[in-house]
């Protein structure tokens, strides 16, 4: 048993995915009996498989899941793949994952592109390291959901505006209630992504105190990235908020949610590419480059 | 040739100008008229819904059905429409095709959601008007009450009618339900009585729909539905107050002109704060301008709208088409040889009134000389005489049934009329 799940690799779990992926697309093309059950067998063989590893690593490493951007973004997907699982069960007519898996898939992609080192801890930072990485980590898993379900709007509204009927195999929820999704998640993810930030600067004075960490400077790319996705995201919630009692309030907390994705994913590349001062020990160079998320 | 059709349907015709053709029940009534005076002797049945505009005529012998340019005319007549515009859009057909396409339409395999089940009650009423005008008569009776009969047994005999998807149902479950995702917080407002109204607010009810509205110009009428709907009555001098509380509106009233102008519209929409509103105009001519639909939080369907979504329901059920067709095509067959064996009857009947005068003739020369014979003995051999000339009858009349069944049996009855020399 042990050497069976430390053998599991993230090309286990991702193919896993794209195999549920391809199988949910496929429901655009052909109709089938046994689709819906391949496609839960596959969504659940990776959701497992992705679980052990988490575990396995949590078990083998020091101060996982949340301590290394490879280990943070593998558990932001694990999030979404558990949520794409239940929602496909609970609506199996739904496809859900034909919208969450691309970003599960796209988080594994980043895993595997940023460092697998831990930050370095103490006791003393890992509660304010874990607060902050958790914040950001919801924080993102609400940006995600919210622009899934803004992408879902745009589809239902374009279709209904086209006045055609619903596609055999791709039954998307109400308008209303993806306009509750997309009216109400901007503020939670806003919140998360500011309490993320604060917790961030508590960590960095607490590292700076402790010395256990280079201090990150007010314009190291991070926090400037960070400051950015914080910003855009409050005021994307203020603006879905002002327009909700318009009659095109639903369409611009739509596009203002994919706009946040965006946002957010420019973030995630320009953390895996730029240079970074965060999460470096302070014997390490200056330009040493740390992907972080 | 006993039997025309002039038409057209959602599929040929524009709806601008279908809304221009289509009849109020007063107009068909005051159509069926005017058809009486303008074609006397001749049979005609105006069916007139949403999607089609039928005119059914039917004459025997000396008066045939009148023929197709004269019944477009008719129709552009009563509509006042240029009839040249109608030509290219109406179909016509005779005799056969004209009792295929009518059991077609009335067992649902004409309508834009195959097998929906309002077309039988309006090819019923199409009927019942035609008797109440007097322009039904035997030739359109027979073949209306076929093709009533004929849409039970595609009803009950396939499946095609099992999953009853109507226009209602298709406007509720394909997009008021891609809007909204409860209907127990809504407010449903039903603009006119008619039963595509209550069709479609049966539907909503069962989606949970339970705060509802009806407005009409009739108040009476408005409060009859109300009250059979478990909704309350509205008045229509407060349709604005209605239309900004409204989150679901179905209007289906006959009125020629729109009952929601743009400029209406524009002076709710601010008292609607922002709430969406579905509307599903299912009149025709149409109650709500079109032109409401390109506002945000507007989601407006027509009656031709409805067209993919039927189109989708079309093809889910065309499986069940070859079982329903061929039940259309056996009552075809079936009624097209009684219509051929009815041409037989005045032969049959001068055959067996020859026959029966000779028989006569021959018993009356026997009794007067066998004076003796009492009455029961005179009965005894009338009934004899009687069952003979019927056997002798029976393989000629089974003959000219047989031969119905393939075409009217003109070569059959030519052959009796010379060989039993029977005058016109």
């Amino acid at each position: 048993m042990v050497e069976f799940v430390s053998g599991i690799s993230v090309v286990c779990f991702a193919a896993s995915y794209a195999v549920a992926f391809a199988c949910e697309a496929s429901r655009l093309v052909f109709r089938s009996g046994v689709r819906g059950a391949a496609m839960v067998a596959f969504a659940a063989a990776g959701l497992v498989a992705h679980t052990l590893f988490l575990a396995w690593r949590a078990a083998h490493e020091p101060a996982v899941p949340l301590s290394s951007p490879f280990d943070w973004y593998l558990l932001a997907a694990w999030v979404l793949a558990g949520g794409s699982l239940w929602r496909t069960i609970a609506n199996p007519r739904t496809p859900v994952g034909l919208f969450m898996l691309p970003i599960v898939l796209g988080l594994i992609g980043a895993a595997q592109l940023s460092s697998r080192a831990p930050f370095p801890q103490s006791p003393a930072t890992q509660i304010w390291g874990a607060v902050h990485g958790s914040f950001n980590l919801a924080a993102s898993v609400a940006v995600a959901v919210t622009a899934i379900a803004g992408l879902m709007w745009l589809i239902q509204a374009g279709r209904l505006a086209r006045k055609q009927a619903p596609l055999g195999g791709l039954r998307l929820p109400s308008l209303e209630r993806l306009a509750h999704t997309t009216g109400r998640m901007p503020a939670v993810a806003a919140w998360l992504a500011a309490a993320g930030f604060v917790s961030g600067i508590v960590l960095n004075a607490v590292n700076r105190q402790r010395g256990l960490l280079e201090t990150v400077p007010w314009n190291d790319p991070v926090v400037l990235r960070m400051a950015a996705v914080v910003l855009w995201l409050a005021a994307a919630a203020a603006t879905t908020r002002a327009t909700s009692r318009r009659p095109d309030g639903p369409r611009t907390a739509a596009w203002l949610s994919l706009v946040s994705l965006a946002v957010l994913t420019a973030s995630i590349l320009w953390g895996l590419f730029g240079a970074t001062r965060h999460g470096v020990p302070p014997t390490a160079p200056a330009a040493q480059r740390e992907a972080a998320p | 040739m006993t039997l025309a059709f002039v038409g057209g349907t959602h599929r040929t015709v524009p709806l601008p100008l279908r809304e221009r053709l289509a009849f109020s029940a007063e107009q068909a009534a005051e159509a069926l008229v005017r058809f009486k005076e303008r074609f006397p002797g001749r049979e005609g049945v105006l069916l007139s819904t949403c999607n089609r505009v039928e005119f059914y005529a039917a004459g025997e012998r000396t008066a045939d059905p009148p023929p197709t340019d004269e019944l477009v005319s008719f129709l552009a007549e009563c509509r006042g429409i240029d009839a040249q515009l109608l030509k290219p859009v109406l179909t016509a057909d005779r005799d056969e095709a004209v009792v295929r396409h009518l059991f077609s339409v009335a067992a649902g395999l004409d309508s834009m959601v195959l097998g929906e089940p309002q077309i039988v009650a309006q090819v019923k009423q199409a009927w019942s008007l035609a008797q109440e005008s007097r322009t039904a008569g035997p030739l359109t009776g027979e073949m209306f009450q076929a093709a009533l009969r004929t849409a039970k047994r595609v009803a009950t005999e396939t499946a095609i009618g099992r999953e009853r998807l109507s226009i209602p149902s298709v406007a509720v479950a394909d997009f008021a339900r891609g809007v909204f995702e409860r209907f127990d917080d809504k407010r449903v407002l039903l603009i006119g009585a008619g039963k595509m109204a209550a069709e479609t607010l049966r539907y909503l009810r069962e989606a949970g729909a339970c705060d509802v509205v009806v407005v009409n110009r009739t108040a009476d009428r408005a409060g009859s539905l109300a009250d059979r709907l478990g909704g309350r009555a509205g008045r229509i001098e407060d349709l604005a107050t209605e239309l900004a509380a409204a989150d679901l509106v179905v209007s289906t009233t006959g009125a020629t002109e729109p009952v929601v102008a743009e400029e209406l519209f524009a002076r709710v929409e601010p008292l609607r704060a922002g709430r969406p509103l579905v509307v599903l105009d299912l009149a025709v001519p149409r109650d709500f301008d079109p032109r409401i639909g390109r506002r945000p939080g507007v989601w407006l369907y027509s009656v031709d709208d409805l067209g993919a979504a039927c189109e989708a329901n079309r093809r889910s059920r065309q499986r069940e088409m070859p079982a329903a067709v061929a039940i259309v095509d056996e009552e075809t067959r079936r009624f097209m040889g009684d219509l051929h064996h009815r041409s037989t009857v005045p032969v049959i009947e001068r055959l067996r009134a020859g026959w029966s005068e000779t028989g006569d003739a021959e018993l009356e020369r026997l009794f007067r000389r066998l004076p003796q014979l009492d009455e029961a003995a005179r009965a005894e051999i009338r009934q004899a005489f009687d069952r003979y000339a019927a056997k002798l009858l029976h393989s000629p009349l089974a003959s000219l049934r047989s031969e119905s069944r393939a075409g009217p049996p003109h070569g059959l009855l030519d052959a009796l009329k010379r060989l039993f020399d029977l005058k016109d």
